[in-house]
């Protein structure tokens, strides 16, 4: 195998801004786990979130760095989840301004 | 329902949208495997990412490995308890067109090939990388199978990615996935 680039650096994104920030985020070299979508039955959703912070605790332990970038949805169950593995919750993501012209 | 009003959903490999997920040694970009988030996207399909079993089995640090080592039955309990999510999301999208995209070469996730090493095991030297792409499902994609199976459910059209085949031609994989989201 080559070098391995990946960046090490990973965005939990909620569904409702997936579309809208995988740009962004893709530009500055995040791999994204994406969070449920809000119309899958409570079953899925809760299966979802509970592989996703397996998931974010395992890059966590391996040092890797871990946003989030919630809508609200997901964070408490998230959260949750995560206590459940010892794991705290990711700190936000912050959105990136738009670019501006230089002045 | 007619096919136009049908949404359009994309399973995809985990890593495909998260390449931190690969195995060390193993990803091709910093983030995402923009080739196929890209085309999805430009295709109006839903993304639904799917979990990277290796990477909650075997962890972020996990040595790479061939099917023959992961077809444990541990492993596999694994995988199924995964493939019951998928299945539930394939189930929610049961009168939509819904496709599935893999990575051909992996033990776990390939979907029309996958490595074969029958002798692999003990000291992790293996030198030269002498396994073989063999035809065959991944353990998830087989456990996924089975899932869909017990609750009356089709498999997904899919295909698998092969950008780590010797031979990867970006042109043929654009084709095959253009041909699987006609």
């Amino acid at each position: 195998m080559s070098a391995d680039p990946r960046s090490r650096r990973v965005a939990v994104v909620a569904d409702s801004l997936l579309e809208g920030l995988a740009a962004e985020l893709g530009a500055a070299g995040y791999g994204l786990i994406q969070l449920p979508p809000r119309d899958l039955g409570d079953a899925t959703v809760a299966a979802w979130i509970e592989q996703v912070a397996e998931h974010v605790a395992e890059f966590v332990r391996s040092g890797y760095e871990v946003v989030l970038a919630d809508d609200g949805a997901a964070e408490a169950a998230l959260t949750a989840a995560l206590g459940e593995l010892g794991v705290e919750a990711p700190p936000p993501y912050a959105v990136q301004p738009p670019t501006t012209s230089a002045f | 329902m007619a096919e136009t009003e049908r949404v359009r959903v994309a399973l995809i490999a985990h890593c495909l949208l998260n390449q931190n997920a690969k195995v060390e040694g193993g990803a091709k970009r910093p983030g995402m495997w923009e080739p196929v988030i890209d085309l999805l996207r430009a295709r109006g399909y839903l993304i639904r990412q799917m979990p990277c079993p290796e990477l909650a089995f075997g962890g972020a640090r996990r040595f790479w490995g061939v099917r023959e080592q992961f077809d444990t039955p541990l492993y596999r309990r694994h995988c199924r308890r995964l493939a019951e999510l998928v299945a539930g999301v394939v189930e929610h999208h049961r009168d939509d067109d819904v496709v599935l995209i893999g990575i051909d070469s992996s033990p776990t996730m390939g979907v029309d090939f996958t490595p074969s090493a029958p002798h692999w095991g003990g000291k992790p030297d293996i030198g030269e990388d002498d396994s073989a792409l063999v035809r065959g499902d991944g353990i998830f994609l087989e456990a996924l199978r089975e899932v869909l199976a017990e609750r009356g459910l089709p498999m997904p059209r899919s295909t698998g990615i092969r950008h780590w085949f010797a031979d990867y031609d970006p042109d043929e994989e654009l084709e095959r996935l253009e041909d699987l989201l006609r």
